[in-house]
Formats: C-alpha cells, structure tokens, sequence
C-alpha cells in the first residue's frame, strides 16, 4: 500500500485531506458547542443550490457554493437574533429553498454536472491549483479561530454571561456561520457535499466523549478528523472503496469506539 | 467612580404580548436596589436589558455618574437567575471567570487573568478542589458559587444580581450577604431580583416590577 505514497496525487489528496481535517476538526469543536450540526449539514446542502446556479451562469461552481452558503448563513443568524427563530430552524427553510432553486437552475442547464463528485467529493483528483486554495482558505479560517477564540468559547458556553461581559454575540454567531461556510466550500472537493457536514460533526462528538475539559475537547476534534481523513484515505485504497465513504465510516467506528470507552470508564 | 442606571420607557413584547410597558427608573449610583413582584411579572426581562443581553422594543438604558451625567457602559458583573450554562460546558470554574474577565480578540493576554479569577472564585467560598473542575461537574451549589465570583470578578462598576440565592446552602447565603455588603461599601452599584427584599441585608430602594415599574418605600428594618 505504501507505493502509493510515491504517487504525486496521493500526495496532494494526502496535503488536502491533513487542512481539511484540521479545518473541520477546530470547527467542530463550536458545532458541538453550539449544538449547529443541522447548521453544518444544511449550509453544505444549500451550496449544491449555489454550484447549480453558478453552472447556469457560467461563474466558477465554488463561487456559486461560497456566495449562497454565506447568504443563507448570513440570513440564518439574522432570523435567529431579530424573530427568537433558532438557528436550526432558520437554517432548515433557507437550505430546502436554496436547494430548490438549484434544481430549477440544473434544469436549465446544458452541459452535464458531476454531480456524484460534487454530492461525494473526490479527494484524489485534487489538483495543485486546489490545494493552494484549500491551503489559502484554510489559513484564513483559522487565523480568524484563533484571533477570536476567546470570545467564541464564551458565547459557545454561556450567551447571557458573553453579553454581560461585553461580547458582541450577534457578531460572534454570525462569525461561526461565516467560518463553517467557507469550511464548507473549501472541503466540498474532498468530501462533497453530504459529507462535509459529517466530518463537521463527528470530531467534535468523538472528542467530547473523551475529555470534559477544553484544551483536550479542542485537541481531541482536531485530532479525530486526522485520524478520520488520513486514515480514511489509506483505507480506501486498502480495500478500493470510495474514499468519501470510508473516511465518514472510520469516523462513525472511532464515535461508537469513544461512546464505549467512556462507558466502560464510568463502569469501571 | 460610581456609575448608576436610568431606563427610560422601556417596552418588551415576546410573541406580541407585553412583558414590559413603559418602565421607567433610576438605579442611583453606589446603592442597592430590589426589584421585586410576582413570578412572570418581567423582573428578569429587566435586568436582561439592563445588561445588554436583550434589546427592547422600544426605550432606552443609559449609564450615569453621581452628578446625573450619562457615561460610557462600565463593566457589569451579572449572575443570571437559572444557570444558561450547559453542563457539557467544557470549562471550569476557572476558565469561566477568566473568560469572561477578558473576552476580548487577540492574541495577548493580560497576565493577571487568571489570579483575579482564582481571588473571586476564593471570595465566593469555592472550594479549592472544586476550582479546576469541569462547571458540569458541580454541584448546583458550586455551580452558583462560579456564577457569583465571575459577577463579582474584576471589580465591576454594577452588579445585578438576579435571584443569587438560589440553591445556596446557609453558608453560602452568608457569604453572599457579606459580598454584597463589601461591594456597597466599595461604592459599586448593586441591583438584585428577589422576592424578599431583606434577603440581601436590606435594599436602599425597592421597584415592584409588574409589567412596569414602580418605586416602593424600602423595608425600614432592613434599610
């Protein structure tokens, strides 16, 4: 299996699904946090309306995805801080109307859409104009992580006590739907678009499982999705299966794994 | 310097029936104000405006020095009446006051964060052991105990208090007399939602809140 790695495009998929996976990894910590699993998985759905939309107009389909994704993000937190409509719920009518309206879009178009790379991703095709993307977005994201981070734990933790102490929590919502966003359109490529919102969640719930504390919470996620991407690939190409699939069922193992790990410790 | 709360008309409205209707008062600098009334009555409708964490539909809050002046908002230390915070909250007691003592962006820190929080957690009587530990894993008890030392962390200008003596042991409601006496007497501004005006050691002034807002006399035994 190793002779793989000698491949250029494995290289590639290798680099791409290591930013990826440190990417979903920090986010998912906050989707865990802030309970956004639905946010996550309806934000990738709605940028399969933006891709149809911006195929029938002839921009690049990741433009289409981004601009829709932030739209209905961006419409999401205004609905839940302006009507008291929970995010899930906002997300849930913007998503179904912008998937909608790209299969009106896809009807009017003529060329043909792959939609099985864009519904699944395909990790090995990546190129190296796709990876220095990744890589760019990927900075982007985490810098703003990072430079945020303090406040965005404390609204993740307590809302009331973030407002007291002077934290702009609309802009902080806003930030995370923003962040998973464009996550999401960078990550469509390696894991498409019903998948992204998995690897948005699973890491997070793997790592809660684990440790109660932040420091490990954070570390945990982010290490999970390594272990779910990097792994995941290898798996693939061990046992020829769609590499999407097995990184999402590695991640499914090693969530069931943590569930009865911290079971068996509470027994013990 | 000590800052004081004026609110002006303020109207709240949840699912368009009014929890608030033209409340009007003002919190004097450096005293302690009860409000009070009946459940449902919008006390902590109140103090959530109060603080910033909701927006009325109408009204305003402004913040003013001794002489009346309006002043920019100074920090608010706040204990919120039911725990917002989730028990799977992967913070401590520690963390938490150390968060929310300094939740700006940025890469800096400022050094004595985190002495100052372990001071308030201290001052609020949280056990040594329990100071590390995960908020989930607290008893409630503790858990209010955390709440009161981030209130109370970093000096603030105003401190509201809604319902602080919930799930307080005796001992804990002493400390709690004993913090807001200290804080008075430091000349902060500490406004608290009770259902017994005396419970705190007695109010300088009492606003009944029922749909809107009105001054009582204090209990004259408690004043």
């Amino acid at each position: 299996m190793t002779e793989f790695l000698a491949y250029p495009f494995f290289q590639r998929a290798l680099a791409a699904g290591a930013v990826t996976a440190v990417l979903c990894g920090a986010l998912s910590f906050f989707v865990v946090l802030r309970r956004l699993a639905f946010v996550g998985s309806g934000v990738a759905h709605a940028a399969f309306g933006g891709v149809a939309i911006a195929t029938l107009l002839g921009v690049p389909p990741g433009l289409g995805a981004l601009v829709v994704a932030l739209t209905v993000a961006g419409a999401t937190a205004r609905a839940s801080e302006s009507s008291g409509v929970t995010e899930d719920a906002a997300v849930g009518v913007f998503t179904v109307a912008a998937m909608a309206a790209g299969v009106v879009a896809l009807g009017f178009v003529k060329t043909n859409v792959d939609l099985f790379g864009l519904m699944f991703g395909n990790i090995l095709t990546v190129s190296g104009s796709d990876l220095g993307l990744l890589a760019g977005a990927g900075a982007a994201v985490l810098a703003a992580l990072v430079f945020f981070f303090r406040p965005l734990l404390l609204v993740s933790v307590d809302e009331e006590g973030a407002a007291a102490a002077g934290v702009p929590v609309g802009a902080m919502r806003l930030l995370v739907l923003v962040l998973i966003s464009v996550t999401v359109v960078v990550a469509l490529k390696v894991v498409g678009i019903l998948l992204v919102s998995a690897l948005l969640v699973l890491p997070g719930a793997i790592a809660r499982a684990i440790s109660a504390r932040w420091p490990g919470f954070l570390a945990g996620s982010v290490g999970a999705a390594l272990v779910m991407v990097l792994g995941g690939l290898f798996l693939s190409v061990a046992v020829d299966i769609a590499p999407g699939a097995s990184i999402i069922l590695l991640g499914a193992a090693l969530f069931v794994a943590s569930l009865v790990a911290v079971r068996a410790r509470s027994v013990g | 310097m000590s800052v004081g709360i004026r609110f002006e008309g303020i109207e709240v409205r949840f699912g368009g029936l009014p929890v608030l209707a033209a409340a009007t008062g003002a919190l004097p600098p450096g005293e302690r104000t009860a409000l009070v009334g009946p459940n449902g009555g919008g006390k902590t409708t109140l103090v959530r405006v109060l603080i910033g964490a909701l927006v009325p539909d109408a009204g305003r809050v402004a913040f003013v020095d001794g002489t009346g002046r309006e002043v920019p908002r100074p920090r608010i230390g706040y204990l919120s009446q039911r725990s917002t915070l989730s028990p799977l909250a992967p913070v401590s007691g520690l963390d938490l006051v150390s968060l929310s003592l300094d939740a700006r962006p940025g890469l800096g820190r400022r050094l004595a964060v985190r002495e100052e929080a372990a001071s308030a957690l201290r001052r609020a009587g949280l056990p040594e052991e329990a100071v590390s530990r995960p908020v989930g894993r607290l008893s409630g008890g503790q858990r209010q105990r955390v709440l009161l030392a981030r209130a109370i962390a970093g000096a603030p200008e105003v401190l509201v208090l809604d319902e602080p003596d919930t799930a307080l042991d005796a001992e804990g409601l002493k400390t709690l007399r004993r913090i807001v006496a200290e804080e008075v007497a430091a000349g902060r501004t500490v406004v608290y939602v009770t259902h017994d005006s005396a419970a705190m050691g007695g109010a300088d002034r009492v606003f009944r809140v029922d749909r809107s807002v009105v001054e009582e006399p204090p209990d004259e035994e408690n004043a």
